[in-house]
């Protein structure tokens, strides 16, 4: 059942071309008579003649590259949280113990009180579009702006506060001393930072008006509030809102903003020193230099985000929290084990099919055991006396005998947070093959028991029971790949390795094998991971240059970022691309560098 | 109605010696709302209030529906029983709904904006509020107990914005306790850099949109509103405005909580203090997301809620004793709601008296996600513009929307359509409704060597405690007992006749001069299928 589009709210072709995939599956259903419902008079041929016709040349229609037209953006939860820290130097964090086994919350005084943000429309939180600001969230804002500049003035920052001041504070200095010029020097350092580009000297100015006359604690108190104010403008809160741009006409983005947006990319944080210089000099606008900075952002521990953010929405690796609240330990062997990959893939030049099939994996004591001998090569790692249990550091391991492993499809973690065939299968469909499936109808009847006398395997009366039509539009794609892990058990152990400890009862015959509505057959996962690698190799990169092109921007893709899609998934295709090279070549595209700016009323945000 | 209601405030307070005010609050103090709007006018009438509470879910049918009730004479059902002690204050719609499944996600949407694909518009709490939120300084409250549920994030909120976009909500009772009780704002100390800061950003923002000079402002808009709200929340907020003297540095800052119930019961005491406080005038509280994965480790339940809810395709006894443990603790929160409300009294009633409070669910069945018969309570006179102590269950099914069009319409909201609904919902003030008519039957017994058959509605217990218990009640005859094996009610299927009149024959015995049906024979529908089909239930 693909139901629920309403039709009446696609009014214009710009909404057309927003909905592009959905056509695809208007298309579909249309030709397969699946739709209109039985109930509903059938369409005349000429009718469904029309609508085939109308979306063939549609796609076949060349589409114009262009940028989304722009608006604002207001910070992410955890974008808010590493500008903060950048600009202070500091953290704010929640006054709690932490202890092994023990689960703490959330220990970042920011995401503590900001509400968790939902993912927009392209599937990412960093796309605030739909999360809006409200006076709850305002009342926040000030209460850590508070917080951040209390901090900012107490002793025990005073080496941070020198440093914002440009010139050390010595050991007995107190803020009655506090003097014009070095609030003068910390307004003229703070402003433009936490703006994220030069600010006018007629804003400074005033500012600084603002302080005159005053000293030691009325001047700590009047340099508080100008600070708090600068921290709760739209031009801190909101990413763009400073953006130069001539109206109603595609341009470059400014430097400044370009700088911004590869930051916020990259790091989920704002830009550095070296990015502002860059953009203070224009020297940012060369394609080669956004090359040379990917390259340097990403030895930086902030390109952690990446797997931290991106990567973990990407793939749903927050599943796991809630699966695993109770056990913390084991949380954390299962949930880093995936993102210590992926960030290995991204910030070390590794080619983009690596996540589907490596040699290289990451192993702490919590997930060793799904390594046999390989495991053997580990460093050994002894727990100090007096510890019961404890989190361990991931190890890369580079895998020579464990069967079954490599790559990011049968980590424990995510074979655990996919209980059984069908959520395994729909989630390899939607986030690695990058399937549009729609909600499965709420009618389904369950799943009969074997008739009496026989004694069918759970895939055998599921597939008696999906053998209904409208299911199977779905479940031939979903099965195949879901049954292919039946080997591997409910906490991701691989029962069918040859190398099962002796003793053990031989499992099972489990039929793993299938094939892809697209004809591939395989009798294992083994193949149709070579499958994965080969035949639906374009398929897969596609998905990834458009969840990576998505993030990027910071929100959903619309038809004319197509052509960039189809050009970056071709160039990493044809080369075998690297993780890095994708996000130059979405750092030095059309939709990443350049922007409309609207003024009429038409809608098409960007 | 007590007369001990003259006792000064000022005087408990005092009397309470520095100790904080306990819960629950004790029958005598008026509500700030009535109290300062008597002052005003000498005879004012308390402002109503609007309440939500979201039962995650759906619900589990043969226990919740009542059957065979008419307006003014029914029978509450055994899933009612935790609030049946407030009867007189309820009014219990049936038939509400809309046609075939929907998804949790839809149904979500559906519960406070009528239907799901009214997604530009603001909810049902959202429109009352801006009526009624008068000078209170919280123009209202978004509550929950869950996450986010991002795999479908619809399922996570039920008031939205006037744009349609969903509110964020709060979770932990400490946060919304300091945000109404400890509120800076109160402070004269920091009133003025409030002000201020807000004059100061303004600028900046008005300087940016001349700059730009952009038409498509709507970011800048937005940050404009949220100023427009602070600053009205600090107009709200000045201290002299504390109702009432109360000074809220004596309110009971609640604990840390450490499971679910605690929690709850925080956060649904911090609601009516709210309310007496007039601090705010409408909330909408989730005791769940619509599909909510909690597991109600408090209750010795260790499965999921969500998959308990699916309680025909994980049909085992102990889910459903599970499941109606769940559900009867979630009855329990309401019970609790308006026994606090009833606690504190407003002018000449209490704060229930005076409040509307829409409590239920987006679906109905939870194993089938059917949109029928969707379980919807209204608590509360509302001022008089609810006639409450009835049962209301329509001829025909009644979209959400002609019920959330008529609450508009009764708070004074002047809409003529909401969702899909252009008409609202007769029969809620007492004014002439199209009842349901049940096609007449009797109802018998007969009984004869250690045999029995008995006709009549077959009901569950009202004990849930012995859900495996139900009762065929016959008329000017003592109820029989239906006291049977598992086998039997799984092969008879026995919950899948709940509410309708069947024959049923077996093996009698007696117990305390009550008959007892141990041993089903046979079963015949009177007028549906004896067996059901299929498994969709």
């Amino acid at each position: 059942m693909k139901g629920h589009v309403d039709f009446s709210k696609i009014l214009t072709e710009t909404d057309a071309d927003s909905q592009y995939e959905l056509w695809a599956t208007v298309a579909e259903v249309i030709e397969a008579e699946e739709m209109p419902p039985e109930d509903e008079p059938p369409l005349s041929g000429k009718d469904k003649n029309t609508i085939l016709n109308w979306h063939r040349q549609r796609l076949a229609a060349p589409i114009e590259e262009r940028p989304g037209v722009f608006r604002p953006r207001r910070l992410s939860g955890p974008e808010y949280r590493n500008t903060l820290h950048s600009l202070f130097g500091f953290e704010l964090k929640v006054a709690v113990v932490e202890a092994e086994q023990t689960v703490v919350g959330e220990q970042s005084l920011v995401m503590k009180l900001l509400p968790t943000d939902p993912p927009g429309e392209s599937g990412f939180i960093n796309d605030t579009h739909g999360a809006r600001l409200s006076a709850v969230i305002w009342d926040q804002y000030t209460q850590l702006a508070g917080a951040a500049l209390e901090k900012l003035f107490s002793k025990k920052e005073r080496d941070q506060l020198g440093h914002l001041i440009g010139a050390p504070l010595q050991e007995e200095w107190t803020t009655a001393e506090f003097s014009a010029a070095q609030a003068e020097q910390l307004i003229r350092t703070f402003v433009p930072r936490a703006w994220r580009r030069p600010v006018a000297d007629d804003q400074l100015a005033k500012i600084l008006t603002a302080l005159d006359g005053k000293q030691g604690e009325a001047l700590v108190a009047a340099t508080k509030f100008e600070l708090k104010a600068v921290l709760m403008s739209p031009s801190f809160l909101y990413r763009g809102v400073l953006m130069q741009a001539e109206p109603d006409k595609q341009q470059q983005v400014d430097p400044f903003e370009l700088a911004e947006r590869l930051s916020y990319f990259l790091w989920e944080d704002q830009p550095d020193t070296e990015l502002m210089k860059l953009a203070g000099d224009g020297s940012i606008s060369d394609p080669a230099v956004v090359a040379a900075q990917v390259t340097r952002m990403l030895q930086s521990p902030k390109a952690r985000s990446l797997s931290e953010s991106f990567g973990a929405q990407w793939l749903l690796i927050g599943n796991l929290d809630e699966l695993l609240l109770k056990n913390p330990i084991r949380l954390h062997a299962l949930k880093t084990q995936p993102l210590d990959f992926l960030n290995y893939l991204f910030t070390e030049d590794r080619s983009v099919m690596e996540i589907i099939d490596s040699k290289v994996t990451f192993v702490n004591q919590g997930t060793q055991g799904f390594y046999g001998k390989d495991r053997k090569r580990m460093k050994r790692i002894t727990v100090p006396k007096g510890i019961e249990r404890s989190r361990t550091p991931n190890q890369r391991l580079t895998l020579e005998h464990a069967e079954g492993r490599g790559g990011i499809l049968t980590m424990p973690g995510i074979l655990t947070m996919n209980i059984g065939p069908i959520q395994r299968g729909t989630w390899m469909l939607r986030q690695i093959l990058g399937e549009q499936l729609g909600e499965p109808p709420a009618d389904i009847p369950a799943i009969q028991p074997s008739p009496p006398g026989e004694n069918l395997s759970f895939r055998q009366r599921f597939e008696a029971h999906r053998s209904d039509a409208s299911c199977a539009r779905c479940h031939e794609k979903i099965d195949p790949l879901g049954f292919a892990l039946d080997g591997y058990d409910q906490n991701g152990k691989f029962t069918l390795a040859s190398d099962q400890a002796k003793g053990e009862k031989p499992p099972p015959p489990i039929d793993t094998s299938g094939k892809l509505p697209t004809g591939e057959a395989f009798k294992d996962f083994a193949e149709l991971k070579a499958i994965l690698m080969t035949s639906q190799r374009e398929t897969i990169v596609r998905n990834i240059v458009e969840h990576t092109l998505a993030y990027a921007l910071g929100r959903k893709l619309v038809r004319s970022d197509q052509p960039t899609v189809d050009r970056i998934t071709k160039n990493l295709c044809e080369n075998d691309g690297t993780w890095k090279s994708l996000f130059v070549q979405i750092a030095n595209s059309l939709p990443f560098r350049e922007t409309i700016i609207v003024t009429s009323q038409k809608k098409n945000h960007e | 109605m007590s007369k001990h209601w003259n006792i000064e405030r000022r005087t408990f307070l005092r009397g309470a010696a520095g100790a904080l005010i306990p819960l629950p609050f004790l029958n005598l103090m008026e509500s700030a709302a009535g109290a300062a709007s008597r002052d005003l006018a000498g005879k004012a009438k308390p402002p109503v209030r609007f309440v939500t509470l979201f039962k995650p879910n759906g619900v589990h049918p043969p226990s919740w529906n009542i059957n065979g009730g008419v307006e003014n004479d029914f029978r509450m059902s055994p899933l009612m029983q935790p609030f049946a002690k407030h009867k007189d204050d309820l009014l219990i719609l049936d038939n509400m709904g809309d046609f075939g499944f929907s998804s949790h996600s839809n149904s979500t949407r559906r519960f406070l904006s009528g239907h799901h694909t009214n997604s530009k518009s603001a909810s049902l709490d959202q429109l009352i509020a801006d009526k009624i939120k008068g000078e209170t300084a919280h123009r209202s409250l978004e509550l929950t107990t869950d996450g986010l549920f991002t795999n479908q994030i619809g399922c996570s909120y039920i008031s939205y914005d006037k744009k349609g976009a969903p509110i964020p909500r709060e979770s932990d009772p400490q946060l919304v306790f300091d945000r109404l009780f400890r509120n800076p704002m109160y402070d004269p100390k920091q009133r003025g850099q409030i002000t201020s800061l807000l004059d100061r950003v303004r600028d900046d923002a008005r300087a940016l949109q001349r700059k730009t000079g952009r038409e498509d402002s709507e970011t800048l808009d937005e940050y404009f509103t949220v100023l427009r709200e602070t600053e009205q929340r600090l107009e709200n907020m000045k201290p002299a405005a504390v109702p009432q003297g109360i000074d809220f540095s004596k309110l009971k800052r609640p604990e840390s909580t450490s499971n679910l119930d605690e929690q709850v019961n925080a956060m649904l005491d911090i609601i009516a203090m709210a309310l007496w406080t007039d601090s705010t005038r409408c909330i909408s509280y989730m005791l769940g997301n619509s599909n909510s994965r909690m597991i109600f480790d408090f209750l010795g339940i260790k499965k999921q809620h969500h998959y308990l809810s699916h309680f025909f395709r994980n049909f085992s006894r102990s889910n459903i004793d599970a499941l109606l443990k769940i559900s009867l603790w979630h009855m329990e929160k309401f019970d609790r709601l308006l026994t606090r409300l009833k606690s504190y009294k407003d002018q000449n009633g209490s704060l229930l008296d005076h409040s509307v409070v829409l409590f239920g669910s987006g679906m109905g069945h939870s194993d089938n996600h059917t949109a029928q018969r969707i379980p919807i309570v209204l608590a509360g006179k509302g001022g008089g513009i609810l006639k409450t102590g009835r049962y209301l269950r329509y001829s025909e099914n009644q979209e959400l929307g002609r019920l959330h069009l008529t609450l508009l319409q009764k708070f004074g909201v002047s809409e003529d359509t909401f969702a899909n609904a252009s008409a609202p919902l007769p029969g809620l003030d007492g004014g002439a409704f199209d009842e349901y008519h049940e096609r007449p039957f009797d109802s018998w017994v007969k009984t004869g060597n250690g045999k029995i058959t008995v006709q009549g509605r077959l009901r569950m217990s009202d004990d849930l405690d012995e859900a495996k218990i139900f009762y065929i009640d016959v008329k000017d005859k003592p109820t029989v007992r239906i006291d049977v094996s598992f086998r039997d009610f799984h092969k008879f299927n026995l919950a899948y006749h709940v509410g309708t009149p069947i024959v049923l024959s077996g093996n009698r015995s007696e117990r305390k001069g009550q008959l007892v049906l141990t041993k089903v024979t046979d079963l015949k529908s009177l007028f549906g299928n004896s067996k059901p089909g299929g498994a969709k239930g």
